[in-house]
């Protein structure tokens, strides 16, 4: 183990580094782009044998992707925002064919109104794609994850592509220490990829034929049925993880001083970390307030929320993306997984654009949350730091 | 840059940091704002920094245009890069200060104006967080790895001669702080439909994140020195300046908007009569 200053993007360059990946189709888009500069320089350093593949365009790239997943080897890109919204269609051409691709979406607004900063209105559509969907914290998560993301994505009984969200800038950019394991370590943690089937001219096999309504529907389910089968896969890997490397990160959530709580927020992302200074400070003055970090929007963790969220006086959910007129995306999830608890649901939007989250940002939310057991006090959705005239 | 060296700096002095730039519309040389934190524990926080420990001013033309030591307290620091000692220095809040002229330094060792790696030495001299040494194994490693071993080198001397050239002392707090005139309407305000309206201000766009907050006329480093006389007017600049800085006169003779024109040369390339001249420096005429 070796301990470096590394950005979010270098760490996930260093995890594909280690993670052996041959193929890398990418297309530039800020603030994507560090990721597949330092895989360059690895691959013309001669410490990484890989085909790094510039295509004419992001649809482009998931074609490229899709085409080496299906001929049997490890395949990783890396998008954001608009670039996402390029690849929408050939998404869905990855989990129906089980193709066990990663790709790190660095989010970033999707516009209009366009910017390069953190929103997660780009990926949040794309829960319906098939793809798994996990949002890391650090730096260290973040390169974590895309050694874990291989080997789940791998699993037999998995088979589907993971995309791994990290907050724009606010990560991609931001330098911190991070524990690069030594390629023994991961060797031994992540076998060589072993395609389940793969093109290979002596061998024919048809991929992706045109599917009649006879089939449909056994198709979907079977995939349905991968994705919640892949919530046991996670938490294994992540156990292997950890005692291989000593790190885990609790599976599908993590949760800080949920113990006592009577109150609680659910975030993802880098808000988790600022939230997370937020509870210190409330817990030092008495008040039982704890964090859920949502990791995994899918498969999604209904069971473990319902339990984590059991016997709560009040529960509040950090968005950092809303359909409009319908709240966030994660108040929704967690309202349907909460639905019959019993439990109060607030919903706090924020970061838009990536508007800066502060310490004392989140202990207004926390302070919203402990008041939304008053009746009649009650918002269902507080939209913070909008500017709006007062009275 | 400086802030991610410093940041590694502290990570190899056993201590946790994290450092981020913050990101606008911008070029080299153009006003950039970067943080960094240093603790004993990991870091939770991830948001910008509003209350400094310590301010570092890479440029001390900035304390006429941008709020850069908005939010230090009386018994925070600065480091400053001036040719002034820190009692002749006044940046508009009396702290703990340190001074040195990093541009002489970053020219005598790099040959450039590229103050970063000076301004690391003087940072070293006064954080007790960070070390020289470790500081110069940041910069070694950083640039090494870009820039080759000779790159290196220079930085690192860099980095001594600014920590052997800094003066220490308390500055003056006299000068009021200057405030950046931001638009932050209220949600209706907004213009509908993220349509800039065009407002009578000539080559500026009103709005979100608009140029008018934005006066990217200090970001010049040569300016265009427009010639009536030998002006044919054909309105060739007028017509390509990518910022609309040259404004078209009744006549259709032009003049250059200062405040926002970033000194790009291009009106003075397509002039088919030489009657545009770049001269090096900030300048109005
Ligand atoms: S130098 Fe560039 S920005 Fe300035 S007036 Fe000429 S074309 Fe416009
Ligand atoms: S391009 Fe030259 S000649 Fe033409 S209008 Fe501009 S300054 Fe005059």
């Amino acid at each position: 183990m070796v301990m470096k200053a590394l950005s979010a993007d270098h760490a996930v360059a260093w995890g594909v580094r280690l993670a052996k990946a041959e193929v890398i189709p990418a297309f530039p888009i800020t603030p994507q782009t560090l990721i597949m500069e330092l895989l360059a320089e690895f691959i013309s350093n001669g410490e990484l044998d890989a085909d790094l593949i510039p295509a004419e365009s992001e649809h482009s790239v998931m074609s490229v992707a899709v085409g080496a997943s299906a001929g049997g080897v490890r395949t990783f890109t890396a998008t954001a925002s608009q670039g996402l919204a390029l690849m929408h269609e050939m998404l869905y051409a990855v989990p129906q064919n089980r193709l066990p691709i990663v790709m790190v979406n660095v989010n970033r607004t999707l516009g209009a109104a366009g910017g390069i900063w953190a929103e997660h209105n780009d990926s949040m559509p794309e829960r319906e794609s098939g793809w798994m969907q996990v949002y890391v914290e650090d730096s260290q998560e973040a390169l974590d994850m895309t050694l874990q993301a291989y080997r789940i994505a791998e699993d037999e009984r998995v088979l589907l592509p993971v995309m791994v969200c990290l907050d724009g800038f606010i990560l991609s950019h931001t330098v911190e220490k991070v524990e690069v394991p030594e390629q023994g370590e991961v060797d031994a943690f992540l076998p060589a990829f072993v395609p389940r089937s793969s093109l290979d001219p002596s061998e024919p096999v048809m991929m992706n034929p045109i599917v009649p309504p006879e089939y449909t529907t056994e198709m979907r389910y079977q995939l349905d049925r991968a994705m919640d089968d892949s919530r046991n896969v996670v938490h294994q890997v992540d156990e292997a993880f950890k005692a291989a490397f000593g790190r885990g990160y609790g599976g599908l959530i993590d949760e800080y001083m949920m113990d006592d709580a009577e109150f609680a927020l659910i975030v993802l992302g880098t808000a988790a970390s600022t939230a997370r200074a937020a509870v210190d400070e409330l817990r030092a003055e008495g008040r039982k307030v704890g964090l859920i970090k949502l990791r995994f929007m899918r498969p999604f963790p209904h069971d473990e929320l319902r339990r984590a969220c059991s016997g709560l006086k009040a529960l509040g959910v950090f968005d950092r993306s809303v359909s409009f007129n319908r709240y966030g995306p994660v108040f929704t999830e967690v309202s349907g997984s909460l639905c019959g608890s019993g439990v109060p649901i607030t919903d706090h939007i924020g970061g838009l654009g990536g508007r800066d989250i502060t310490v004392r940002d989140m202990r207004k939310v926390f302070s919203l949350i402990e008041a939304s057991v008053e009746e009649g006090k009650v918002k269902r959705v507080y939209w913070h730091g909008l500017r709006e005239a007062k009275g | 840059m400086a802030a991610q060296t410093l940041a590694e700096a502290a990570i190899l002095g056993g201590h946790h940091a994290q450092a981020f730039p913050y990101f606008g519309a911008e070029r080299r040389g153009a006003p950039v704002r970067a943080f960094t934190r240093i603790d004993d524990k990991r870091i939770s926080i991830r948001s910008q920094i509003y209350e400094p420990d310590m301010v570092v001013i890479l440029d001390e033309t900035l304390l006429e245009i941008d709020p850069v030591v908005d939010g230090l307290r009386s018994n925070g620091s600065a480091v400053v890069n001036t040719r002034k000692a820190p009692s002749e220095l006044d940046i508009g809040v009396s702290v703990r200060c340190a001074t040195v002229d990093a541009t002489s330094v970053a020219i005598e060792a790099l040959k450039a104006p590229v103050v970063n790696t000076a301004m690391l030495g003087a940072v070293a001299k006064v954080l007790d967080l960070v070390t020289l040494e470790n500081i110069q194994k940041a910069i070694a490693d950083r640039f090494g790895e870009k820039l080759g071993p000779r790159a290196a080198e220079a930085n690192v001397l860099a980095a001594q001669l600014a920590y052997d050239g800094t003066k220490e002392g308390r500055c003056l707090g006299a000068r009021s702080i200057v405030q950046r005139r931001m638009w932050l309407p209220e949600w209706d305000e907004v213009p509908t439909g993220v349509a800039l309206e065009p407002e009578h201000i000539e080559g500026v766009a009103v709005g979100p994140g608009s140029s008018i907050q934005n006066m990217t006329g200090t970001w010049r480093t040569s300016s265009p020195k427009y010639d009536r006389e030998k002006c044919i007017r054909c309105l060739r600049c007028w017509f390509t300046c990518p910022d609309v800085c040259i404004k078209r006169l009744e006549d259709d003779h032009v003049k250059v908007d200062y405040r926002y024109c970033k000194g790009c040369g291009i009106c003075a390339d397509v002039c088919p009569v030489d009657a545009i001249d770049m001269v090096k420096g900030v300048h109005e005429w």
